[in-house]
């Protein structure tokens, strides 16, 4: 006989205030099966959950139903209170009388129907509740983490010295990312590189990380603490456990007039190059696309050049491996927005129109110009800077509708740095709004404004061009309500910072959700951020949303906080709602295993005893089965059903209203 | 020779080389329009068959027959174009196996037989435009467009009064190659989704289910419509349902062995946002 205890609760006002409580439990109090019945201002309070277990003991319950808020707030709750009175967990039911009732109604007559319906209908269906159990599940206690700028590296560094293996994966051929191409670093302006390399090689001397630098994740197959990743190393054509990184090789290539990706296209490099000085690995790689070799078949001036034998390989290809690990941190960070869709900012036009990463390469001591904020056009110091902000940003039109929220402190930066190394420089900085929120952040502004002499002009900007050797930056400003003109020697664009131009098809890859732009979804926006919807995977920096670095590694160590977390026990205990296979009354049609968006259905040979296979079925793998129940309502033979809602418990509740 | 002789002969040979073990098709019937099916198994039994245009039912059903391809042998099968529709979704549906059928395939044009070229299912596999481009009988076409014409109400109207004659005899289930399923969810008492005494709820309910489980998966070959002993016309339900799912997802069911089932499968690169 079931005995049923109804606990209707009346979270302050929130559910009292619109359902007739009294008239609820009275109602409930009657229907076959409820043992007991109460109301309770907070059942979810220490002494609610006392009157809850209080009446499992007494009453020898076989079922609760507490009629509160959403499962989401308070199942968890319950169902430890349930266990601790020693009732399995699974014989909860939380009845939503408020988001689904009081929350969402003004007639309090009404309500109260409505609530007596849901909790009549939840009574029934946990007469028809099993017990069940956690499923246990192992964990592959090494973490994959993709994306080797700081975002990646702080993640990897966070994991690896609290003693877990991580796998560390790059697709350029240096660790370092976008930071390692900035000057100094706001609101300390300390060099970026000085604090970013002692980083990068702590990363590839940690005995427990692993870096595959020149990398890419191919694939992702399996679940929380079982994945699988196969990642193709892409050929180097270098053996970097043979090279010692002396650099001849770069010295001799007769192919010097690359322009440089590290150097955003103002310095140039060879075909076999390292991107930049401090790279780690430090050895280089051939460009395929630009080598003599690979394009005329003759040359190799760089292996005649190298001392070690088979040291640089004309003939490696890629190759593949595949990992496993038992979580995964997605850290690939961002671009920049091509500004070139902004005809009237002159970018690609005039030379000295560039964007705000450009002018981080002219300030940057290791740049083209040594640290001196030259023109690219004649090498000339500029007399007059304009910086333009929201050059892509908060512009629905043309750019991307949100705020790429570094701009702004990166605009006052450069007009600092610029002030510090011309001090008789003008910096004149259009914007529209300054959004400087942050420790020391406004104060950084201040400065700029105050100290530095920038000039700021509230105003957008229509057109940039050419006259006498100037460039005419035409705009508004909008604070005088008159239009300016300043005649300037370089033009800076704070572009946009947009998703990597293949997120979507990778966040598809790797079975993680995005955003219309492409930056990748987190599980929840306030309460689980470094999450993804997907168990295991995790996020942290720009992949996620634009950040500026101190959001970055925080997010990161969050992230490894999680990876951690997740670590922490060899099994994994998990929800124990999944589906399962009748087999007697499964067609093997296949449906199901096409329409599990888990891949957790597989194909499972039925024998007779001599070992024939008579049929084919289908079989749920509980530990990849997330309970999303698609399998359940499509298949035509009702030969699957999941476990805690089950067609006769679902069947009942429906019935009871 | 005509066809009928053509495909005796093709049939009987087929049988005594031992090629296949079975051929099904049509023998006379009780009337002088109507026919049976006929299993043949030896050479002699072949020369039974009758194959001329009142030879219409789908006989690709009896394939289905438990325990009838276990064996790993081959069958062979008269099919008109619906029929072969049929075979080629019920290998996507993992019910068959393509080389275990061989098929006899003719057509049926304003009542004058032709045979179809290809004996294999590879041979009617991939877009063939003759079976895309089959239409449905004429009196079938005008039935559906009087239907499309009524206002939902008066459509309503006309289902519940032909549902209301469903007396569950599940005829239309027996006769269609598509419902294989070992148990039907009409069977299920625990819970029982479906009443099963014959009132008008419960005959909604399962001939709407039914509707339903055919949705991109009929090949309006009309056994249901045949079947039933009280004249519903169930093929104009699923001739709707079949176009709406050509419609929505350009799907025509039965064009390949591989297709994916239409309501099944599903694309990464959905529009829809709650796809992952």
């Amino acid at each position: 006989m079931a005995k049923i205890g109804v606990f209707v609760c009346h979270c302050g006002e929130n559910i009292a205030s619109m359902v007739d409580t009294g008239n609820l439990v009275r109602s409930l109090s009657d229907h076959p099966g409820v043992e007991v019945c109460n109301e309770y201002k907070y059942f979810c309070s220490d002494p609610g959950q006392e009157t809850v277990k209080r009446a499992i003991r007494e009453h020898n319950l076989t079922g609760v139903v507490v009629a509160a808020c959403s499962p989401r707030m308070h199942e968890q709750t319950f169902r430890k209170a349930c266990a601790e009175a020693g009732l399995n967990p699974y014989m909860l039911e939380l009845a939503n009388i408020r988001e689904q009732c009081s929350w969402v109604h003004s007639n309090k007559e009404q309500a109260t129907g409505k609530a007596i319906e849901i909790t009549r209908s939840l009574v029934e269906k946990v007469k028809r509740n099993n017990e069940l159990k956690p499923i246990s599940v192992p964990v592959t206690r090494r973490a994959l983490v993709i994306g080797g700028g700081i975002a990646g590296i702080q993640a990897a560094l966070d994991i690896a010295s609290a003693g877990r293996e991580v796998v560390l994966v790059e697709r350029e051929p240096s660790i370092g990312g976008h930071m390692s191409q900035l000057s100094e670093t706001f609101p300390t302006l300390d060099c970026s590189q000085c604090i970013l390399t002692p980083r990068m090689v702590e990363a590839i001397q940690h005995p427990n990380i692993r870096v595959l630098t020149y990398s890419e994740v191919e694939e992702v197959v399996g679940y929380i603490g079982n994945f699988t990743v196969k990642v193709r190393n892409k050929a180097r054509y270098v053996d970097i456990d043979k090279c010692t990184g002396c650099g001849d090789c770069i010295q001799k290539c007769p192919q010097k007039k690359i322009p440089s990706e590290f150097e955003c296209g103002l310095g140039n490099r060879s075909a076999i190059y390292t991107p930049f000085a401090q790279a780690v690995p430090n050895k280089p790689v051939i460009d395929r696309n630009r080598c003599t070799y690979f394009k005329n078949g003759k040359c190799k001036i760089c292996q005649k050049t190298c001392q070690i034998e088979h040291c640089i390989d004309f003939d490696m290809q890629d190759t593949y491996e595949e990992i496993e690990v038992g979580a995964i941190v997605v850290a690939t960070g961002f671009q920049i927005q091509d500004t070139s869709v902004y005809g009237e900012y002159g970018y690609g036009k005039y030379k000295d129109v560039i964007t705000g990463l450009q002018f981080e390469r002219l300030a940057s001591a290791s740049g083209p110009t040594a640290g001196k904020i030259l023109r690219p056009s004649d090498g000339k110091e500029p007399e007059t800077v304009v910086f333009i902000q929201c050059a892509g940003s908060r512009d629905p039109s043309k750019g991307v509708k949100y705020c790429s929220k570094i701009c702004c402190m990166y605009t006052a930066k450069h007009a600092m740095l610029y002030a510090h190394k011309h001090h008789h420089g003008n910096s004149q900085i259009f914007y529209m709004d300054i959004r400087a929120a942050g420790k020391g952040y406004d104060e950084f502004t201040r400065r700029a404004i105050e100290e530095d002499g920038a000039g700021y002009v509230r105003g957008r900007v229509s057109k940039v061009f050419q006259e006498n050797g100037k460039l005419i930056v035409r705009g508004v400003d909008t604070l005088l309500g008159k239009p300016v003109e300043v005649a300037a020697d370089m033009v800076v664009l704070a572009t946009a910072m947009v998703p990597q131009p293949d997120a979507k098809e990778f966040a598809k890859r790797i079975g993680i959700g995005y955003d219309e732009y492409g930056f990748f979804n987190e599980a929840h926006l306030k309460l689980r951020p470094v999450e993804t919807a997907t168990a295991g995977i995790y996020l942290c920096g720009a992949c996620q949303s634009p950040k500026d670095i101190p959001d970055t590694v925080a997010q990161a160590s969050a992230s490894a906080a999680k990876v951690l977390g997740l670590f922490s026990r060899e099994q994994l205990e998990r929800e124990p709602v999944v589906a399962a296979v009748t087999e007697s009354t499964c067609a093997g049609c296949w449906g199901c295993v096409m329409a599990c968006p888990y891949n957790a259905i597989e194909k499972q040979d039925i024998k007779d005893r001599n070992g024939k296979v008579i049929k084919q079925v289908a079989s749920v793998n509980p530990g990849l089965c997330q309970g999303c129940g698609t399998c359940v309502t499509f298949c035509r033979s009702n030969s699957i059903d999941l476990a805690g809602f089950t067609e006769k418990q679902i069947f009942a509740e429906v019935m009871a209203l | 020779m005509g066809i009928q002789e053509q495909y005796r002969s093709e049939a009987a040979s087929l049988l005594s080389s031992g090629e296949v073990k079975l051929v099904i098709g049509f023998g006379a019937g009780s009337t002088a329009d109507r026919r049976r099916p006929l299993f043949a198994r030896t050479g002699e039994e072949a020369n039974r068959f009758v194959l001329d245009a009142s030879c219409i039912a789908n006989l690709s059903t009896y394939l289905l027959t438990e325990g009838l391809l276990s064996d790993g042998k081959k069958v062979g099968i008269f099919l008109k174009p619906d029929g072969i529709r049929s075979i080629n979704i019920l290998i996507a549906e993992a019910q068959l196996k393509p080389d275990q059928v061989v098929i006899l395939g003719y057509a049926i044009e304003n009542g004058q037989l032709t045979a179809l070229e290809g004996r294999s299912v590879a041979d009617f596999n991939g877009v063939n435009e003759k079976i895309r481009s089959l239409a449905l009988p004429p009196a079938v076409q005008q039935d559906i467009e009087r239907l499309e014409a009524m206002s939902p109400v008066e459509r309503f109207q006309f289902w519940q009064d032909q549902f209301s004659k469903c007396i569950k005899c599940y005829a239309c289930r027996q006769a269609c190659p598509m419902c294989y399923c070992r148990r039907c969810i009409v069977d299920v008492n625990q819970p029982q989704w479906v009443n099963t005494s014959s009132h008008t709820l419960g005959n909604f309910e399962w001939n709407i289910v039914r509707a339903f489980h055919l949705a991109g998966r009929c090949a309006a070959c009309g056994a249901c419509d045949r079947a039933c002993p009280v004249n519903i016309p169930l093929r104009l339900i699923n001739a709707r349902m079949g176009r709406e799912v050509r419609e929505a997802f350009d799907y025509f069911a039965g064009e390949s062995t591989d297709q994916k089932p239409v309501l099944a499968s599903f694309s990464k690169d959905d529009p829809e946002t709650f796809i992952l």
